[in-house]
């Protein structure tokens, strides 16, 4: 921003003492919301004109240029000119830091004492950033997004990035770094919808000096929640690399010769009750925030029971209703599971493909997640790099026809549990490996119930008239440790497609199947 | 080439509980891998390969025909391996590794690692790298 620009809004809006800055419960400026940046640091953090790809823009970088070693301001002119191939995006790869924090999405914050999450569209990556003071747990474990720490002076959050690899770039015109980059970034709230947003880079490999970007980013009022860019999905189902499954995909019709579905043959079971004192907030809401793996028993598995079989894991049964432990399947339905668990169809699972693994499943994948509490919402990060916002108390605002991995979802807090409504999925979802069955006209009712300290029973019931007969429900505990987040590069690092590719390439050839 | 590390008995011998849960969490092992095909053979270590869901050991190991062929094996989450005190370069190149697993389907020099044993005879990853 120009300086005249700052003075001009300083004297318009008097925020120069930040006494009209909206205020979280701590007295620090509320970040959260949804923003998005306003610029086109996303091609070029340099002066570029247009071309073909690439809109023109004026730097964002102080003194304008990049202060490049030689041999770096070389390679940068290469990565250019090959930028079709070389840039990590067209991969659908995770950005990095700053380069997520200048793509053309939105994003949401979310801020609360200890940590303030950023969750983007962008292959559903999302930043924790702790701001409790701790230092990194696992230090030196270099990953795509780095680990952020940010603390407070005064009003402007300062967030440090470190343990970032070198493999990201800075911006889509070949910009690059190290693994010895480290970023410092500002978040400064100049009015209470628009931050000052700064990032200096220090990178003693490729830079001569540190050098600093500032962009402005601007609240999207307009906006309730982000949506999803599955960059990697949307790729996959373009070049048939992912096929689409007609029984189950958005808009797929109940079959005719199913059976009728029976919405109200659920069963009534009680929910848990705490046995001991649980955590709770200031204004008595419980405490459900923190780090949590699910002792899932090996839904990821099967979700009704099975012994231990070679290369596939045993699965205890999660399925509580119906009381046989046998999910309600129509019968087209329960064949289409078993035919799922052939070699063939291993390829067909999404999360194969690294793909989001929705709902209830990004809860037991296995992998573990980190739930937070803003004031109004519950947000849910998954270390398999996703994220779902569950907005409190509020109403479902997608249109029908917007569908997504992960869902719409609502809740609220009924007693002491958290009772959470999701609908609006694509029903590209599977339930586990062996390919228990969802469709996109699913319902999930989830009921999070904190038992102790350190344990929450989970709950989910799933209403779906395609593929079953009647709702069903499985249950689980989610058990909290003192942990951290790590991140999963999954698609970055997926060796097994190919694999399951070639089983079922050589399948078809011998079905003759096209 | 495969039928040298083929023996009828190697399915009694496999530990089927030591890599649980954190080792199958991306795809369906049994369509990538074929139960059928079990190996058993002594390795050279060339790589590890830190990644998730799943980090590859590469071993150098030589056939009925004096041929070295590079195994790649797959084996737990890296991030499962950094909870239990791993890091990248506690598995040196040159470590001599007794591996057992299961190979690809699709017959490429690509294996489950069922189990691994380090020449002092401790399960390798079963716990610290001390």
């Amino acid at each position: 921003m120009s300086p005249y620009l700052f003075i001009f809004l300083v004297l318009v809006t008097g925020t120069v003492s930040g006494q009209n800055l909206p205020r979280d419960a701590d007295g620090k400026p509320d970040l959260q919301g949804i923003w998005r940046p306003v610029n086109r640091a996303s091609f070029d953090l340099e002066d570029h004109v247009a071309r073909h790809d690439m809109p023109a823009g004026i730097s964002v970088v102080d003194g304008g240029i990049i202060p490049y070693q030689p041999w770096a301001a070389e390679q940068k002119i290469q990565n250019f000119e090959n930028r079709a191939s070389m840039d990590p995006l067209n991969n659908c790869y995770l950005p990095g830091v700053p380069r997520i924090m200048a793509m053309e999405s939105p994003f949401q914050i979310f801020q609360t004492t200890n940590h303030i999450a950023i969750t983007f569209e962008w292959q559903q990556v999302y930043r924790l950033i702790y701001t409790n003071g701790s230092p990194p747990l696992y230090a030196g474990i270099e990953s795509w997004m780095g680990n952020s720490r940010g603390h407070w002076e005064g009003d402007v959050l300062v967030v440090e990035v470190i343990d970032q690899n070198d493999k990201t770039w800075l911006d889509a015109a070949g910009n690059f770094h190290s693994n010895e980059i480290h970023v410092v970034e500002r978040y400064r709230l100049i009015d209470k919808d628009t931050i000052e947003y700064e990032a200096t880079i220090e990178d003693q490999n490729v830079f001569t000096r540190p050098w600093t970007i500032q962009l402005e980013l601007q609240r999207q009022k307009h906006m309730n929640g982000i949506l999803e860019y599955q960059c990697q999905a949307e790729k996959e189902e373009e070049n048939g690399a992912f096929e689409r499954d007609e029984n189950t995909w958005y808009p797929a019709l109940i079959p005719p010769n199913n059976e009728p579905f029976d919405p109200n043959a659920g069963q009534n079971i009680p929910l848990p009750t705490a046995t001991e004192d649980i955590s709770r907030l200031s204004d008595g809401t419980p405490n459900i925030g923190g780090y949590y793996m699910a002792d899932a028993g090996g839904a990821n598995y099967g979700l009704e029971e099975h012994e231990r079989e070679i290369l596939l894991p045993p699965s205890r049964g999660q399925v509580i209703d119906p009381i046989d432990g046998i999910l309600p399947y129509q019968t087209w339905a329960r064949s289409e599971r078993i035919d799922r668990q052939l070699p063939h169809r291993g390829y067909d699972d999404p999360t194969a493909h690294c793909f989001v693994a929705g709902v209830p499943r990004s809860h037991y994948v296995p992998a573990p997640f980190f739930i937070l509490q803003p004031p109004g919402y519950i947000v849910v990060l998954h270390e398999r790099m996703s994220w779902r916002r569950i907005a409190l108390n509020g109403e479902h605002s997608l249109p029908d026809t917007i569908r997504l991995w992960q869902g719409d979802s609502i809740g609220y807090w009924e007693e002491d549990t958290l009772i959470v409504e999701s609908k609006n999925f694509n029903g590209k979802s599977w339930l586990n490996e062996v390919g228990d069955v969802v469709s996109h006209m699913q319902t999930v009712v989830e009921t999070f119930t904190p038992v102790d300290e350190n344990q929450i029973i989970y709950r989910a019931t799933v209403s779906d008239p395609i593929p079953y007969t009647r709702p069903w429900t499985i249950e689980m505990p989610f058990n909290q440790e003192d942990e951290e987040l790590l991140e999963v590069a999954c698609l970055e690092d997926n060796a097994d497609l190919q694999h399951l590719k070639d089983v079922q390439d050589e399948y078809r050839q011998n079905q003759n199947i096209e | 080439m495969i039928s040298f590390f083929k023996t009828t008995t190697l399915l009694l011998t496999f530990s089927l509980t030591s890599f649980t849960n954190n080792a199958f969490a991306h795809h369906a092992f049994a369509a990538e891998f074929d139960r059928d095909k079990p190996i058993s053979f002594t390795g050279t270590v060339t790589e590890m390969k830190w990644a998730n869901p799943h980090a590859w050991i590469y071993v150098d190991v030589e056939n009925s025909n004096g041929e070295i062929i590079n195994w790649a094996l797959e084996t737990r989450a890296a991030n499962n391996l950094i909870r239990l005190g791993w890091r990248p370069g506690d598995l040196p190149v040159g470590t001599i590794l007794q591996i057992q697993g299961w190979q690809a389907r699709n017959n490429t020099p690509t294996a489950s690692l069922s189990a691994a044993t380090l020449p002092d005879g401790r399960p390798l990853f079963s716990n610290s790298p001390n």
